[in-house]
């Protein structure tokens, strides 16, 4: 009987203990501690008062605004992104790179510029700011602000995980579809789409998360009326000031189930369509 | 001073890798381990190199008790597959490294290693290449990195787990000669894993056909091709 | 705009496709493209040219706004340094321990992506405020995190915390076990293998994670607003420094913070792709 040693790719105990300890204590104290206050607070007078601090008339509009604008915003860049993966995944063309650059860029542009560029396109002072006046048509301070800021924010969501995963998917299924005589709907409908479907909800579950609690962008563009153009975040904030910390946590507390069904999801999805989704984390 | 490989058995999770292996090589021996895939020959390389752990059995060599030490003080140059280059590393980089992780007391000096890496080069017949990284090689080439990394360390022992897999068949046949050829020249006892019968008769001096855990026949390659001891070895020789 | 599409989506092609919805798809990609991210970051981008050289770097070199802008990419640098190493240390457990609430601790990990930001901050500030959770042991030892310049460094660190996690994760895990194994034959202790053979190779991913963390945490605008104490030149960021001189209507000077934020942010983009072209030499 020879004597055991450990593997030699494996730690040695005591380099496993402290980095446990220094991952777990990390995780423990930068994200479980704010996570577990949001719920404290929310919750120390019972379930009643977080129930009636939800029912409040300007929550409930707020949390319809942020439901309309995400609405409208996530499937506009669902059909953006599925576009963009088929031209990008499908054709060779001139300038690729480029358009795959520029698709990742709201990504790397902040909130704040995100709701600037439209102030500046669409606000008093902007490029059609007079003519929207003359014509009484409102974009600023109003929904269409609110989604456009919500669509910039949230641009590349689906288009990320969708142009990796189709680009590996490659060609031969469409092009069989199309010797075979189907319509490129037909083909689309019946070939690709139940290829990407999983991955197609990855995109669409992160792109509706942000949607929904996007701050900086919509902040710049809203205008702040209380009731009127208040998305659910931007109400946190305004109760936050205004000392009612328990609507705010309230709505926080609402807005963090969001966030943990969202997790609860993804690592659903992750976990049961792994092979599907590979391709898409491996860029 | 022999390589003695006593009853060595291993189980993985399900399924028994070794079945209590054991054969006798002298020193200086090239040996190869012949099987199909599953025969354990691979499992068997990996408990001399020190990578994976025997159940039961011993091994001596060099009069040490050679399961009782770790992969690292063992002193067994190791050749992979698929290379295991540090692709970070140039290539002399590479090959210096065994000689750089030694304790400061035993590690050459700077002026030495550099020499020692030219020599190993030429050995290998990859002159003028250190500068280059293992991306920049072909995969003839990144096997004779490996190579040469391993003899850096001066090993007491050379180990070649199916070296020559993932390479086509033209560079097979010139690294298999030169691998003999550096053999000879070091003399250090080499066991080589392969499940390409021309490959293990070509260059070892020791055969061991391997099934199921087990070593079914350990001879001569000539020994081995005449006289096949049991059905199974005349069946897979014919294959 | 799509009649343009159409007909230059034709020369583009490198070759003849048998697949349909090339024109359309590349088309409305363009379009959607163009019309919401391109255009009204150029209305930002033009801005400079109708402020003049002068007038705006009269409304950059304010101490003011020099300040804010110091304290977003200095803060921002020294939490991609933090989140670094804890990101290495966190993918580092993850990979390669196996112990019981992995995945629900992978999953955790993604919270700052899905938690709104405006939530994580009034979280961050209840905890980190003298009275909190986490500030009444930390002001024992006089330390003071909210309404401080250390606050948004906490803020930042939190919000950028899965990029650097993200990126080595998938990394380390590819990293064949081959590589560690030659390093202990050749004689290395574990301790060498990891800091001269396993760390070296994670470096581009290291690098790639810390670059996009970086550029996420100087964009921040939502986390940070709550925890610091927005005091100017002191613990004022440039997002919030924008929105400030928006609500004052000083549209130049907005712009002007949001122009040099906006090259930060090619220069990062740059950046990435450099390192990733690096990267992918290397392997």
């Amino acid at each position: 009987m020879s004597k055991q040693f450990k593997n030699p790719t494996e730690d040695p105990l005591w380099l496993k203990l402290l980095l446990g300890a220094v991952a777990l204590g990390f995780i423990a104290i930068l994200l479980l501690l704010p996570l577990a206050l949001v719920f404290k607070e929310a919750f120390a007078d019972g379930v009643t008062t977080f129930i009636n601090a939800i029912k409040e008339p300007d929550t409930l509009s707020a949390v319809k605004l942020s439901l309309i604008a995400a609405a409208i915003a996530v499937p506009l860049n669902t059909v953006f992104g599925i576009a963009a993966a088929w031209c990008i995944a499908k054709y060779d063309f001139r300038g690729k790179t480029i358009l795959v650059t520029l698709i990742d860029l709201p990504f790397s542009v902040s909130p704040v510029v995100a709701g600037l560029i439209y102030v500046l396109v669409f606000g008093a002072q902007g490029w059609f700011g007079p003519w929207l006046v003359e014509h009484n048509i409102h974009i600023l301070f109003a929904l269409p602000g609110i989604v456009l800021a919500t669509i910039f924010v949230t641009f590349p969501f689906v288009a990320r995980v969708l142009i990796p995963l189709m680009v590996d998917l490659g060609r031969d299924e469409e092009e069989a579809a199309a010797t075979l005589g189907a319509t490129g709907l037909q083909t689309f409908l019946r070939v690709t789409l139940p290829n990407i479907k999983w991955g197609l909800m990855y995109g669409i579950l992160l792109c509706n998360a942000r949607a929904l609690g996007e701050f900086g962008a919509v902040s710049v563009v809203s205008g702040h009326i209380r009731g009127v153009t208040n998305t659910m975040p931007l109400h946190v904030q305004l109760l936050y000031d205004n000392y009612d910390y328990a609507g705010a946590f309230a709505v926080a507390a609402l807005l963090a189930m969001l966030a943990l069904l969202t997790l609860a999801l993804k690592s659903l999805l992750e976990w049961r369509y792994a092979d599907e989704l590979a391709a898409s984390h491996r860029h | 001073m022999s390589l003695v490989v006593d009853s060595i058995t291993k189980k993985f999770a399900r399924f028994p890798a070794l079945n209590g292996a054991s054969f006798v090589a002298p020193q200086g021996a090239f040996v190869s381990l012949l099987g199909p895939s599953g025969s354990g020959k691979t499992t068997l390389l990996r408990i001399l190199g020190g990578l994976e752990f025997a159940d039961s059995g011993s091994v001596r060599f060099a009069d040490l008790n050679w399961l009782d030490m770790p992969a690292r003080t063992r002193n067994a140059g190791f050749v992979f597959q698929q290379y295991a280059l540090f692709k970070h590393m140039t290539v002399a980089d590479n090959i210096a490294f065994g000689l750089r992780v030694r304790p400061r007391a035993q590690r050459p000096s700077k002026a030495d290693i550099t020499k020692r890496v030219t020599e190993l080069l030429a050995l290998v017949q990859l002159p003028g290449l250190d500068a280059r990284y293992p991306s920049q090689l072909s995969g003839g080439q990144r096997q004779r990195v490996a190579l040469a990394r391993a003899l850096a360390i001066d090993p007491r022992m050379l180990l070649l787990d199916e070296p020559f897999g993932a390479l086509d068949a033209k560079v097979r046949k010139e690294l298999r000669a030169d691998l003999r050829r550096i053999h000879d020249h070091a003399g250090v006892t080499t066991v080589f894993v392969t499940h390409d019968q021309e490959e293990a008769f070509a260059v070892a001096d020791l055969v061991a056909v391997m099934k199921d855990g087990r070593i079914e026949q350990f001879g001569t390659p000539q020994d081995v091709r005449k006289n096949p001891k049991t059905a199974f070895v005349s069946e897979f020789l014919s294959a | 705009m799509s009649a343009i599409g159409l007909k230059f989506a034709a020369p583009l092609l490198k070759r003849r496709h048998v697949l349909p919805g090339f024109r359309l798809s590349l088309g409305f990609t363009l379009f959607y493209l163009t019309s919401l991210v391109l255009i009204p970051l150029l209305a930002l981008l033009l801005r400079p040219v109708s402020l003049g050289f002068d007038g705006f770097w009269h409304a950059i070199a304010t101490p003011r706004v020099l300040a804010s802008l110091r304290l977003s990419f200095g803060m921002a640098a020294a939490a991609a340094v933090i989140d670094s190493v804890f990101g290495l240390v966190i993918a580092w457990v993850l990979v390669r321990y196996r112990f019981p609430g992995k995945g629900l601790l992978d999953a955790v990990i993604d919270l700052p992506f899905a938690l709104p930001t405006a939530v994580a901050g009034i979280a961050l500030s209840s905890l980190y405020a003298p009275n909190g959770w986490v500030g009444k042991i930390l002001i024992e030892y006089g330390i003071r995190i909210a309404y401080t310049p250390w606050g948004v460094l906490v803020a930042m660190i939190f919000i950028s915390l899965p990029f650097t996690v993200r990126t080595v994760q998938p990394v380390l895990g590819e990293l064949g076990q081959d590589v560690e194994e030659a390093a202990a034959t050749l004689g290395a202790t574990r301790l060498q293998t990891i800091a001269k053979v396993v760390l070296p190779m994670l470096v581009p991913a290291i690098l790639t994670g810390a670059a996009m963390a970086l550029a996420r945490a100087a964009g921040e605008y939502g986390s940070i607003i709550f925890l610091a104490g927005n005091i100017p030149a002191v613990s004022e960021i440039a997002p919030l420094l924008i929105i400030t001189k928006l609500e004052q209507y000083d549209y130049a000077g907005a712009s002007a913070i949001g122009v040099v934020m906006l090259a930060a942010s090619f220069v990062m983009l740059l950046a990435l792709n450099g390192l990733q072209a690096w990267a992918a030499k290397r392997r």
